[in-house]
């Protein structure tokens, strides 16, 4: 059951991941004009379509990271402990804090993008590369823990 | 009045008082998942039997109250003048408050 919930865990993370960056990329990096390579076409896309989708991503991920938390406080962190991998603890218990953070940004995350005016480019822009940061971050430092501990163990 | 132009307020609050409430350990609950048990505010004086407590729901929902509220009372601030705030604060609180967890963990980083 834990292992089922752990692989929709990552699967959310990857659809969350590709919609995130293609939109961090259309606000950093639009295509200029003509421009047709695969590149250029990942940034071409129209960020704003992607808001709702990366929200639903975002809090179904982060709920399922909720659900398996107290799996990996007994059977992982345990073990990250007795083989004195400090730095692997430390790792996780930002990721913990980055989500917890992430999650109270959707909100405005969600306004500035749903209010495309001039004055609100800079925050959707900041909001939006914090977010990508974070699942960035969440996704790597979770994949390098489970493997840590071996898949299924 | 349209709820929706407080909702920056309630990002940069949530980032603050999540901050204070992870630093504090001001959790509105506890678990302990050992027992499958839950507790009301904070507790940390279970015998050791209990197993480790987990505190991270509770810092989740006190933010969440505490920001709400905050972002109630902006409601009745000039839109203006919460616009012209928000706009920046909705991103650089969470940033400070993001190096400030960092700050936080080096115990971590340096043992």
């Amino acid at each position: 059951m834990i292992t089922t919930l752990l692989i929709i865990h990552a699967l959310c993370a990857v659809f969350m991941l590709g919609a995130l960056t293609h939109q961090t990329l259309s606000v950093w990096w639009p295509p200029r004009a003509g421009e047709t390579s695969m590149v250029a076409r990942f940034r071409a896309v129209r960020g704003a379509s992607y808001t709702n989708t990366i929200i639903v991503l975002f809090i179904a991920t982060a709920s399922l990271g909720a659900i398996l938390y107290p799996s990996y406080r007994l059977a992982v962190r345990v073990v990250l402990e007795d083989l004195r991998l400090s730095a692997a603890n430390g790792v996780f218990e930002l990721k913990e804090h980055l989500v917890a953070i992430g999650l109270g940004l959707l909100p405005a995350y969600w306004y500035y993008w749903k209010e495309p005016a001039a004055e609100n480019r800079i925050a959707a822009k900041a909001l939006t590369t914090l977010l990508a940061l974070i699942v960035w971050y969440g996704f790597i430092i979770g994949h390098v823990l489970n493997n840590i501990r071996g898949f299924g163990s | 009045m349209r709820v929706a132009r407080v909702f920056p307020v309630f990002s940069a609050a949530f980032a603050a008082i999540y901050l204070a409430a992870m630093y504090n350990n001001l959790a509105l609950f506890s678990y302990f998942p050992r027992g499958r048990q839950w507790f009301f505010l904070t507790v940390t004086d279970l015998p050791r039997s209990a197993g480790p407590g987990m505190y991270w729901y509770g810092w989740l929902a006190t933010s969440f109250l505490g920001a709400a509220g905050i972002a109630a009372l902006a409601l009745i601030a000039p839109a203006s003048w919460i616009a012209r705030i928000a706009r920046v604060a909705s991103w650089v609180v969470p940033i400070a408050v993001i190096l400030a967890v960092i700050y936080i963990l080096r115990g971590w980083f340096l043992r």
